[in-house]
């Protein structure tokens, strides 16, 4: 398996400089199709986070989706891997085909027996859900 | 404006046996009768799902057909779920201009014969193509939209299941309404997950339905003081902020200025919560409560029908079902009954002057406000 990237392929506005996803299509700011096409950190916050219980068509159940805040307030609606994270948890986003898709950014491993290096795997991390009641 | 809602035709809205037409031609059959069958020179129609043998086809000249109305002009619109907005919107400006006297205004939809996994698809048209390509249904980016509003304020899903607990006490004073049965907020909060925070109960319901009103030229109980409507991104990452709807506070102001009226003068509202939540939204964007402040106008009984301002009298969407393209136009025709005192078991306390309707579409990419009131004796 190969390594997550590090970064993302981004939209920037050559009129308004606004920066966006998905890079495809004209700036959804001002409506400029003189758009260039550079390399940012693909290593983004979640804003929130829901499963669908019932997925659409075509999608296997659990279908969970996010918004994902990446550098200069990119925005992106992810379809992500591994349980609901929580709320400010950062997740690595990445192009698959029309789509985009996150999965948690590994936490660094206190447990004993796991050394450096050792990436817990998906799910291992503290992405538990709980809505505040 | 001098235009006014004259007469109000609505069947119930739920599981129903009958085809789009038969549904449209009772609810229209109801207005007519309302103005004693009287001459119609405009028929406006919408409905949005174009499936299947009761589709939208050739709507407008079936129903023309069906109603005798072949001679009148016909119009059209889809504005999805704001549809039934949309319709009113076009017919009052369309009578405003001085060119027609009298228009019937007609929004239907039939779901019921559908799957939920059809229906759930079809709905999702609405959405951004970006959003569909990631699996994204109308519940789901609701439930991401509740979320951040639950976040940002601080406020618990106690808050939310309180807006279906409202909706529900509404609906079961309206004959109209799908749901009979009040609920209880435990029962709310032990309904099943559909993508959380909203659970089932939260959402409003696949339904039949049909609303009409006959429009005219001319002022009376149930005026039209304001129309105003505002849109959005489509596509919910570009937009600024997620709890709020900027469609609704455009839609709102433009209506408060045709209207040359103030939030504080709107004595009761209907407002398209399609999801229950979005109820408490929308009353924070019209104006009539600020910015994270509508769930206390839920736990303080401020929205019933003895409140402050009542909102939804009807039950609104997720009271008395939601046939999409039915229920922007169903909001208008809750303002009217209540103005006309017509609202029989649901009317609010005090006999109100001024009543506002709000119609979405989509999650707020195009959002009407209408504001009707007494005008004259």
């Amino acid at each position: 398996m190969s390594a997550l990237a590090d970064t993302i392929e981004l939209s920037r506005c050559a009129s308004c400089q606004a920066q966006y996803l998905p890079t495809d299509g004209p700036c959804p700011h001002c409506g400029s199709t003189e758009t260039q096409r550079f390399q940012g950190p693909a290593l983004g916050t979640v804003l929130c986070a829901t499963e669908l219980v019932h997925p659409a068509a075509g999608w296997e159940s659990p279908h969970r989706l996010a918004f994902v805040e990446l550098a200069q307030s990119v925005r992106v609606l992810v379809v992500l891997e591994g349980s609901v994270p929580s709320v400010g948890s950062l997740v690595w986003v990445r192009r698959d085909g029309e789509l985009y898709r996150a999965r948690p950014e590994p936490v660094v491993p206190t447990q004993e027996g796991r050394g450096e290096g050792e990436s817990p795997r998906v799910g291992e991390a503290d992405t538990s859900f709980e809505p505040p009641r | 404006m001098t235009v006014h809602v004259a007469s109000v035709g609505m069947g119930r809205f739920g599981k129903r046996p009958e085809g789009l037409i038969d549904l449209a031609a009772e609810a229209a059959g109801l207005a007519l009768e309302g103005v004693g069958r009287k001459p119609i020179d405009l028929l406006v129609v919408g409905t949005m799902l174009a499936h299947g043998p009761h589709g939208a086809e050739a709507f407008l000249p079936r129903l023309a057909g069906r109603l005798s109305l072949e001679t009148a002009s016909g119009l059209r619109v889809d504005s999805a779920s704001g549809t039934g907005g949309m319709a009113f919107h076009a017919a009052a400006l369309a009578l405003e201009s001085g060119r027609y006297e009298r228009a019937l205004v007609v929004a239907a939809e039939k779901m019921t014969d559908h799957t939920t996994a059809m229906i759930t698809k079809e709905l999702a048209a609405s959405l951004h193509t970006s959003e569909v390509a990631a699996g994204a249904t109308m519940p789901a980016l609701a439930a991401l939209v509740v979320q951040r509003y639950l976040q940002r304020y601080e406020k618990s899903t106690a808050v939310v299941d309180l807006a279906s607990v409202h909706a529900r006490a509404m609906a079961s004073r309206n004959p109209c309404a799908q749901f009979q049965k009040p609920v209880t907020a435990e029962e709310v909060a032990a309904s099943r997950e559909v993508a959380l925070p909203l659970r089932l109960l939260h959402c409003s319901a696949i339904s039949d339905g049909a609303t009409a009103l006959v429009l005219e030229r001319g002022h009376g109980p149930a005026t039209v003081l304001g129309l105003g409507q505002g849109m959005d991104a489509l596509r919910l990452i570009d937009r600024d902020d997620l709890t709020t709807f900027a469609a609704t506070r455009v839609a709102a102001k433009r209506a408060y200025e045709s209207a040359h009226l103030t939030r504080k003068e709107i004595e009761f509202a209907e407002v398209h919560d399609a999801f229950s939540p979005f109820g408490m939204i929308h009353i924070e964007d019209l104006g009539i409560c600020g910015p994270g402040e509508a769930p206390e106008w839920f736990e303080e009984g401020w929205a019933n029908l003895d409140g402050r301002v009542p909102i939804n009298p009807s039950g609104g969407v997720v009271g008395r079902g939601h046939p999409v393209a039915a229920s922007g136009l169903a909001e208008v025709a809750e303002v009217a009954l209540q103005l006309r005192g017509e609202a029989g078991a649901h009317a609010i306390a005090r006999p109100p002057k001024i009543g506002l309707a709000q119609a979405m579409s989509g999650i707020g990419s195009h959002n009407f406000v209408t504001i009707l009131g007494k005008v004259g004796p």
